[in-house]
């Protein structure tokens, strides 16, 4: 499993720089944080591929738009999220943010949810069942423990917003685990 | 127990040789031009060279035939040109101008100026008449008597 690296190791400069080998460490570091995101938004896996893909080849050609390297992670994940929207835009399937929302403030601590083998499966379907606003912010909490703030930048949503759609989404999900079984 | 993110990458662990192949694949195909700065210099070549694939497109390409045919006219006439140039380069070169050619070719010249002169000037029968207006006074008077 693909453990979060520390900012400081990858080798964002050396990317920049054109070097090959960097860019393949950046790559196999969020390949598969990269395609988890993208396939529980879009719920396919050949879009899920093609996704991660472009987001790949965007990041490489627009670096040089990168300001700070250690935001690099944001960043790519922030292409990703874009390239979800276009895709949803060109199937019209549905807007993004069609779902009202509310910019109450929430306090959610660093909390961490522990899921038992049994309730796995359960967990997927819930997952699959909040709104695509909700789960895209669970999802960038879940797979690579990104701040609020930085949640904020990827969607391009206040931080308000943030908060409260990532309060309800634990709240579901914390209804789930805690019912018995 | 598991976190969410364990849940999350396990059950997508399988697509990971796809994922190898996209990176490698991506990696491989990868310009690492892209990512440095462009130099001026590239940046007007490759402005250039767009431009004139552009034009080629566009301008000739849907009309090749003619501007093939425009150009086989034009290289036949810059040959016969530089044929004639070439023949009369070596006319001039054989034969001086004797004393009496000269003077016949400045009789010549003397007479079309002349005649170019005659023809330049106006006839005087031609002269349109500059009418004058008369006051009507006079003209009446002129009735009366």
């Amino acid at each position: 499993m693909p453990e979060v690296a520390d900012i400081e190791q990858l080798p964002v400069s050396q990317a920049r720089a054109g070097e090959p080998a960097a860019w393949d460490t950046l790559f196999r570091r969020y390949q598969l944080p990269l395609y988890v995101y993208v396939f529980e938004l879009v719920r396919d896996e050949q879009a899920g591929l093609d996704l991660v893909q472009e987001t790949f080849i965007a990041a490489a050609r627009h670096l040089g738009s990168l300001r700070e390297d250690a935001k690099f992670s944001s960043w790519l994940f922030g292409i990703a999220h874009q390239k979800c929207i276009q895709r949803w835009r060109q199937r019209k399937e549905f807007l993004f943010d069609e779902i009202p929302e509310t910019t109450d403030e929430f306090d959610d601590g660093p909390d961490e949810l522990l899921i038992r083998q049994e309730q796995e499966a359960e967990f997927m379907n819930l997952l699959n069942l909040l709104p695509p606003p909700q789960r895209s912010v669970l999802l960038l909490h879940f797979v690579e423990d990104f701040a609020l703030e930085e949640i904020a930048r990827i969607t391009e949503k206040p931080l308000g917003t943030v908060k409260s759609r990532l309060h309800y989404a634990k709240r579901a999900l914390r209804k789930l685990l805690e019912e018995p079984k | 127990m598991k976190t969410p993110r364990d849940i999350l990458f396990t059950r997508h662990r399988a697509a990971m040789p796809k994922l190898d192949a996209i990176r490698r694949e991506v990696v491989t195909n990868f310009n690492h031009q892209d990512t440095k700065a462009p130099s001026w210099t590239m940046i007007l070549v490759s402005w250039c060279l767009g431009g004139s694939i552009q034009l080629w497109r566009e301008l000739v390409w849907p009309c090749r035939r003619i501007w093939s045919g425009l150009a086989v006219v034009w290289i036949l006439l810059l040959v016969i040109n530089v044929a004639q140039r070439d023949r009369a380069s070596v006319n001039l070169a054989k034969a001086s101008p004797p004393a009496v050619s000269l003077m016949t070719f400045r009789d010549q010249q003397k007479l079309l100026n002349e005649l170019f002169a005659d023809r330049s000037l106006p006839a005087e029968a031609e002269r349109p008449r500059i009418y004058l207006p008369k006051p009507r006074t006079e003209k009446s008077e002129e009735r009366c008597v």
